[in-house]
């Protein structure tokens, strides 16, 4: 009989802080997906008042990392996870499974003062890296450039450097900000700047150019011809169980794929 | 010696788009008593307060493929000559673009040494990693390497050539040494929470010939080092075992110097953080380290450790920047097996240790 007891309250006690996780739900990560996930996450909670969706931002990297270490249920990123982060997950017992909920185009933004239009990729590279230092070796007004770009933690700067710079480093004299937000507005307040965020973050104070050619947009961003396309992702450890597994089958639905949109990004399909 | 640390890094530092400074001090107190046989009571053999490791780091980001690192050891202690010391711990640069193979990285300087637990060993524990305890490999060495991750988190692996002495030995008899060290190190993860890994390390010590008399020299010995490592991590529980073994063969003449030693660890945790609302684990290790057949060392120890750490301060990421850590370990040696050992001044032990680790880290765009 006493074990009987002993293993019940000892079950009790192992089961209880999933009990009182039950209505609770935490999200952290891409300052890119913030928009998204607290746009759906009101709407969710609005549906479902019993559930606490708690977002929070901090960058890719950080929300993935939050995920490792056991403190988040939902890390949001604008970038698949690393092998090495993987790898790290996997050894701890985790797994790490994306679920896909928008796609993205990361525009290049001048000030709206700016005529440039569109700029190639080679082009972006040699003004990230300090080659081109003036608007008019690109045909634009005698001007010097203002790099803006993004600080490490953000998987905006880690996609960019991927598929704009491969690799190369961005020149010294770059300002390094924070978030989406804080690019678009100095951008904005800034006649010679250039910066690069989510399409969700456009703004009427700042101009998106076409990247060899192609804008982005819905269609150019879906079926991939736009040279800075990607997905946006919720990680969850393991298959996504209970609220976490609700709330991103809402996102992932008509109703959360409009929200998707009213924000500014691209929807799955 | 700061400012020549500061000459030779400095000019490295300002080319960086951007450095992080870290720092990392670990404050022990350690009460440790013992007795040899025949003893008819404990001694107290240590009651001392202490700054066991005081790291210093800066990681200079020169682009998003060249990385370097340059971590010293300040550490302050009344067991060492003036009550403190400095030891260079890491000077290396990650270059990860110079193969064209994702997630592949070339690691060129003083490294980590990717043989066994050694280089990823959290100290969850107080202790050291068990290849770093038992004197198999180093933590640190100057070398270079080629360490990557397979695809889709399946696993790791690294292939490196090493000076073979470590970090912070020194003496003539290293200077002789000519041999460099071989590496070879692989992880796999066939599922979520399942580690299984091995390491290959090929060492000497010492030179054949002696330069001074061109003579045998006695000493010179070459090791083949192996680790075997399984981990397992499910839930709150995460246990790791490592089985090592080190074959030393000495020249012909003195072959009957050869001997195996073997080390058989197992540590397991236990994180009760979802059921406590804290972040506390439950911590414990069994060594077994058998030198019985080293003629001029034999001993065969069992060490266990229990332990309890609390994490708090976590940071943005959740890592914890400050720990409290208390671990007691009772060293035992096998009598009959072990004479030599006693008779080298080795004691049984217990030993209680506290220990309170900070960490800190800023980021410092250029």
């Amino acid at each position: 009989m006493k074990k009987v007891i002993l293993t019940t309250i000892l079950l009790t006690l192992l089961a209880l802080p999933a009990l009182a996780k039950g209505n609770r739900l935490t999200c952290s990560g891409s300052t890119t997906v913030l928009p998204i996930a607290q746009a759906t996450a009101e709407a969710f909670m609005n549906a479902n008042p019993e559930l606490d969706i708690s977002i929070r931002g901090g960058g890719s990297g950080v929300g993935i990392a939050a995920l490792m270490n056991g403190t988040v249920d939902i890390a949001c990123s604008s970038r698949t996870m690393k092998a090495k982060e993987i790898t790290q997950a996997k050894s701890k017992g985790l797994n790490p499974t994306p679920y896909a909920i928008a796609l993205d185009g990361i525009a290049i933004v001048i000030n709206s003062a700016n005529p440039v239009k569109n700029l190639t990729l080679k082009q972006i590279r040699d003004i990230y890296t300090g080659k081109i230092k003036n608007w008019s070796e690109i045909g634009g007004n005698k001007a010097p450039i203002v790099v803006i770009s993004r600080d490490v933690a953000s998987g905006t700067f880690e996609v960019f450097n991927e598929k704009a710079l491969a690799g190369a480093k961005v020149v010294s004299t770059a300002q390094l900000l924070a978030s989406n937000n804080a690019i678009a507005t100095t951008v904005g307040n800034t006649p010679g700047a250039i910066g690069y965020i989510g399409l969700g973050y456009l703004t009427s104070s700042i101009k998106s150019v076409s990247v060899e050619g192609i804008s982005p947009n819905s269609a150019s961003v879906k079926d991939g011809s736009y040279p800075l396309a990607r997905k946006l992702f919720m990680y969850t450890n393991g298959k996504a169980a209970g609220a976490a597994n609700r709330y991103i089958a809402f996102i992932q639905s008509a109703a959360g794929q409009k929200i998707v949109q009213e924000q500014g990004f691209i929807t799955l399909n | 010696m700061a400012a020549l640390l500061g000459m030779l890094i400095l000019p490295g530092l300002m080319a960086a788009e951007e450095i992080k400074l870290s720092g990392e001090m670990w404050n022990r107190w350690t009460l440790e008593a013992g007795k040899a046989p025949g003893d008819s009571s404990d001694a107290t053999l240590r009651n001392n307060f202490s700054l066991e490791r005081g790291y210093i780091g800066l990681e200079a980001k020169f682009s998003e493929t060249i990385k370097g690192r340059f971590t010293v050891d300040l550490f302050s202690s009344d067991l060492v000559k003036d009550g403190a010391g400095l030891k260079l711990k890491y000077a290396y640069v990650d270059f990860s673009n110079l193969i064209p193979l994702p997630d592949l990285t070339v690691t060129a300087g003083l490294q980590k040494v990717y043989f066994g637990t050694i280089y990823d060993w959290s100290y969850n524990l107080i202790g050291k990693a068990p290849s770093d305890e038992y004197k198999l490999a180093n933590s640190a060495d100057y070398g270079l390497t080629l360490n990557g991750f397979l695809p889709a988190g399946w696993g790791e692996y690294a292939f490196g050539v090493y000076n073979g002495e470590g970090y912070k030995n020194y003496g003539a008899n290293l200077k002789d040494n000519i041999d460099p060290a071989f590496l070879a190190n692989l992880r796999l993860m066939p599922l979520p929470g399942l580690t299984l890994g091995g390491s290959l390390m090929t060492n000497g010590s010492e030179r054949r010939i002696k330069l001074a008399d061109a003579t045998a020299n006695s000493s010179y010995n070459t090791q083949l080092l192996l680790d075997a490592l399984l981990r397992a991590a499910f839930g709150p529980v995460d246990v790791w075992a490592e089985y090592m073994s080190k074959e030393v063969s000495f020249a012909d003449a003195f072959s009957a110097k050869n001997y195996t030693a073997t080390a058989l660890s197992v540590v397991p945790c236990l994180k009760l953080n979802r059921l406590l609302g804290a972040d506390i684990d439950l911590t414990g290790r069994y060594d077994r380290w058998d030198e019985t057949g080293n003629p001029s060392n034999k001993n065969l120890l069992t060490a266990i450790t229990g332990g309890v750490n609390y994490n708090f301060m976590h940071d943005d990421s959740a890592n914890p920047a400050m720990q409290l850590q208390l671990n007691y370990t009772s060293k035992t040696y096998d009598e009959e097996k072990s004479a030599a050992a006693y008779a080298n001044g080795l004691k049984d032990t217990g030993t209680l240790m506290l220990q309170f680790k900070w960490r800190f880290s800023n980021t410092i765009k250029a």
